[in-house]
């Protein structure tokens, strides 16, 4: 059962999409939200798999919302017209849907979507730990006029820049507004290993490592990024290797 | 077809060489210098010259050398020149030897002597016929080349207007298509009303690219449509106002400027409201203008800009229309609330401009 929640600030809009669920029975919608900020009290409570997301909506847009979010689910954009606001995104892991909603684009967009097959392993790691993000939970990140979505894994550095935390992946490499304190507090640490006062690396990321000044080690990540681990640093990677 | 009127070249071309023996005779008629030589020389090289200047300009043409650039046509000319300047300075040496016309200190001097200051005397005449005519072609080209520029100008305005008019916002339409879709199951007869609606609005935009103005309970009526389509989408989040003088229902005003206008209150205001608010249009007589006031809900913000497209487009195409007699402004009226005031001019005969409309 894939449990959805609808977010649009038009009640018709949300009425008419929620009768063309009616006719698929795999997809339950558990809740409804009228902007973004009850959109995002309401997937923090209900964690559903699934969000319709409406783009256009008053105080803050569908984007805007993701970006607030540190887990996004699975998100299926709804739009009236503005496909061209969904061509900022590089990454093609999402599906729109264009009001007057088809129902058969609507069963195309339901197939595509990559949830677990095992509906009962999801459940499982989200009862273990809620607050510390899975290496494939996705985040939406925005940057400038540029989104993507981006599954955690995907992701080899953070670098601590200021406030922000700049992210490299791919060829890409966004800011977010997020510390790295704050990001290495919600992060897997058996993936995501402090380097050093500035990086987090992912160490499933990890092409070579030479050792380096004062007891330190110098880490290539796939992609040529090189990282010097901390003499501190270095003591608890070699712990952590070692087991 | 053979011109009755003979053209314009050939009216200077005769009247050039004319005011040249002309001139020549009244100096020598003032000196005392008038000779049968004197007169035959006169005629020969007035002869020669308006043959051969005639010669020059079949050249000319033939080259198509006007066409080409500046730098080029001042090159060809002064070649032109020389050449056709030793060729006439030659033919009237020749002919005036043959004639036995020549004057006493042309028969002390040898020939290339001769010829040379013939030569000379015969270019400063095809140097100033070569002038004027190139000057009269360039003026010429540029003054048609203006026209060309006018032309193109008005007709950009025309399609700006076009184009302007024509602007309705898709968004709208699809917004509107997947509420009546959802008003069909829950409330049917309203549901035909919207499809009603939605028609009128799509067929006054069709129709306004033909009318410059359209009498404003036209418009209106757009307005009321759209309006009602937006509160089905909305619902309670949005109350609409009017403050109608009746006085006012036949006046011109643009097609679909209120109409985009109030698009707009509910694009920037309203919808993003959480908690929706008000649109007011308000049309009445002010002095000697027709004032159309749309308020609504909201806040002008930070990122606003006056010359968006919206806006621009509604302020260029008064200003097409009315010029000077129109205006255009738009202000945070007070905390929450934004106003739109546009004045037009006020026409008087409206009774009558009524029945040119209806015709």
């Amino acid at each position: 059962m894939i449990r959805a929640i609808i977010i649009d600030d038009e009640r018709l809009a949300r009425n008419e999409l929620k009768k063309l669920l009616a006719d698929f029975p795999e997809v339950e919608v558990i809740a409804e939200a009228a902007n973004a900020d009850e959109g995002i009290e309401k997937i923090d409570n209900l964690q559903p798999d699934l969000v319709f997301l409406d783009i256009q909506m008053p105080g803050k847009t569908g984007f805007d919302m993701l970006a607030e979010l540190d887990s996004v689910p699975e998100i299926i954009f709804t739009t009236a017209y503005d496909e061209y606001a969904l061509k900022a995104f590089e990454v093609n892991a999402l599906d729109y849907l264009l009001k007057p909603i088809e129902s058969g684009r609507l069963a195309d967009a339901i197939q595509k979507l990559h949830l677990p097959d095992e509906s009962g392993s999801g459940e499982i790691t989200a009862i273990t730990n809620r607050s510390l993000l899975n290496e494939n939970d996705q985040v939406f990140v925005k940057d400038g006029e540029k989104c993507w979505f981006v599954k955690l894994s995907e992701i080899r550095l953070f670098e601590s820049v200021g406030n922000y935390a700049r992210l490299f992946f791919g060829t890409n490499k966004p800011l977010i507004l997020k510390s790295l304190n704050a990001l290495e507090e919600r992060l897997d640490e058996k993936v995501f290993f402090r380097a050093n006062r500035k990086h987090i690396i992912n160490l499933r990321m990890i092409e070579k490592i030479e050792p380096y000044f004062n007891g330190g080690l110098l880490i290539e990540l796939k992609g040529g990024d090189k990282i010097e681990v901390s003499r501190r640093q270095t003591v608890k990677f070699k712990e952590m290797m070692s087991l | 077809m053979i011109k009755r009127i003979p053209s314009r070249y050939w009216i200077c071309q005769l009247a050039g060489w004319g005011i040249f023996i002309l001139t020549y005779l009244f100096f020598a008629f003032t000196f005392d210098k008038f000779t049968s030589i004197f007169c035959g020389r006169l005629l020969v090289f007035a002869g020669i010259g308006f043959l051969f200047s005639h010669f020059m300009r079949f050249i000319i043409i033939k080259t198509n050398i006007l066409s080409k650039k500046l730098a080029s046509q001042i090159i060809f000319f002064i070649i032109i020149t020389v050449i056709f300047a030793l060729v006439v300075g030659c033919i009237d040496l020749l002919l005036t030897t043959l004639l036995s016309i020549s004057n006493k200190q042309e028969r002390r001097s040898p020939w290339h002597y001769n010829l040379l200051t013939n030569a000379l005397s015969s270019f400063v005449y095809l140097f100033i016929w070569n002038c004027i005519y190139f000057i009269y072609h360039y003026i010429e080209k540029s003054t048609r080349q203006q026209v060309a520029t006018l032309k193109l100008e008005s007709l950009v305005k025309e399609l700006e207007l076009k184009t302007i008019k024509s602007h309705i916002n898709p968004h709208f339409i699809f917004n509107a298509l997947n509420s009546i879709r959802a008003l069909v199951v829950e409330n049917p007869s309203r549901a035909r009303e919207a499809i009603t609606e939605l028609s009128n609005i799509l067929r006054s935009s069709m129709r306004a690219e033909k009318q410059e103005t359209v009498p404003f309970q036209k418009e209106l009526k757009i307005v009321e449509d759209y309006l009602a389509l937006e509160h089905i989408r909305f619902e309670d989040r949005l109350k609409v106002e009017y403050e109608i003088d009746q006085e006012t229902l036949l006046q011109p005003v643009p097609p679909m400027m209120l109409q985009t206008l109030v698009e707009n209150a509910i694009k920037h205001g309203i919808s993003k409201q959480i908690m929706g608010g008000v649109v007011r249009v308000v049309s009445h007589i002010n002095g000697d203008h027709h004032e159309l006031v749309i308020e609504n809900t909201g806040r002008l913000g930070n990122t606003f800009n006056p010359d968006g497209f919206g806006l621009a487009s509604t302020k260029s195409r008064l200003h097409l229309l009315f010029g000077d007699q129109a205006s255009f402004t738009i202000l945070q009226a007070s905390e929450n609330r934004v106003e739109v005031k546009i004045q037009l001019p006020l026409h008087r005969h409206s009774a009558s401009f009524e029945t040119t409309i209806t015709r």
